[in-house]
């Protein structure tokens, strides 16, 4: 099981329910193959950034998905011979997000080990190599 | 001859602390702020491409992406960036390009 970011861009034609329906049908593609829904979003009806089709607006939803691979590529070869569906994205962020997690971790414990160092005995002798060691840390 | 060649490197650093000397006043001229990572000084170590007003601080007026060295974002980041923004991009959620 993987997690995925999920984000279908339905025509903005269909009035919102319409729209949450066939975004719904999406979501049962991977329900069936598996899958279980995280989190739900639907951002609603939103600009796009630029004319896809001669639309300037879409209905977004997004939803993170526990699912395996399988039902997302199931899910989005449907979603890519709809045309309804404007444009989709699947990414998978499980692998991501715990490399970023571990480097948080890292950080924080360098952060612990290595406390601020303001006591410094001799003022002169000291304000230098800080200094230096400030420089070095970007 | 060989006396020559030996001078020859003793003014070549006479050249280099020439230069030294105009490094000097050129930074009283440019007090320039150090550029710091805005992901590294916040500790943000997940760029996330659903985050819309994160990335927009990246994306100058004609929509492209904000070069490292006017940013002074760190090159992990950056990358991440990068790619964040062109996630952004393929569901219009940012602009490739505006005029």
């Amino acid at each position: 099981m993987r997690l995925y970011d999920i984000v279908v861009l339905v025509t903005p034609e269909l009035a919102d329910d319409d729209a949450a329906k066939i975004a719904g049908e999406y979501k049962k593609i991977l329900v069936d193959g598996g899958a279980t829904v995280v989190k739900e979003e639907p951002w609603g009806k939103r600009r796009l950034a630029f004319p896809i089709g001669r639309k300037r607006e879409a209905h977004y939803v997004y939803w993170q998905v526990q699912s395996e691979p399988a039902a997302v590529a199931e899910a989005e070869r449907r979603m890519g011979l709809s045309d309804q569906v404007l444009r989709h994205l699947a990414v998978r962020v499980d692998e991501e997000l715990k490399r970023s997690a571990k480097m948080a971790e890292r950080l924080r414990k360098k952060a612990i080990k290595r406390p601020p160092r303001p006591p410094a005995p001799p003022a002169e002798a000291a304000a230098a190599p800080v200094e230096r060691a400030e420089r070095s840390e970007s | 001859m060989r006396m020559g060649g030996g001078s020859g490197r003793p003014g070549g650093r006479g050249g280099a602390a020439g230069k030294d000397a105009k490094g000097g006043p050129r930074k009283k001229f440019f007090v320039r702020r150090r550029k710091v990572c805005k992901f590294c000084a916040e500790k943000l170590e997940y760029i996330d491409w659903k985050d819309v007003k994160l990335l927009q601080g990246f994306i100058p007026e004609r929509g492209k992406i904000l070069p490292r060295r006017i940013s002074g974002t760190c090159a992990l980041h950056q990358r991440k960036l990068q790619t964040a923004i062109k996630r952004a991009r393929s569901i219009a959620l940012l602009p490739y390009a505006t005029d």
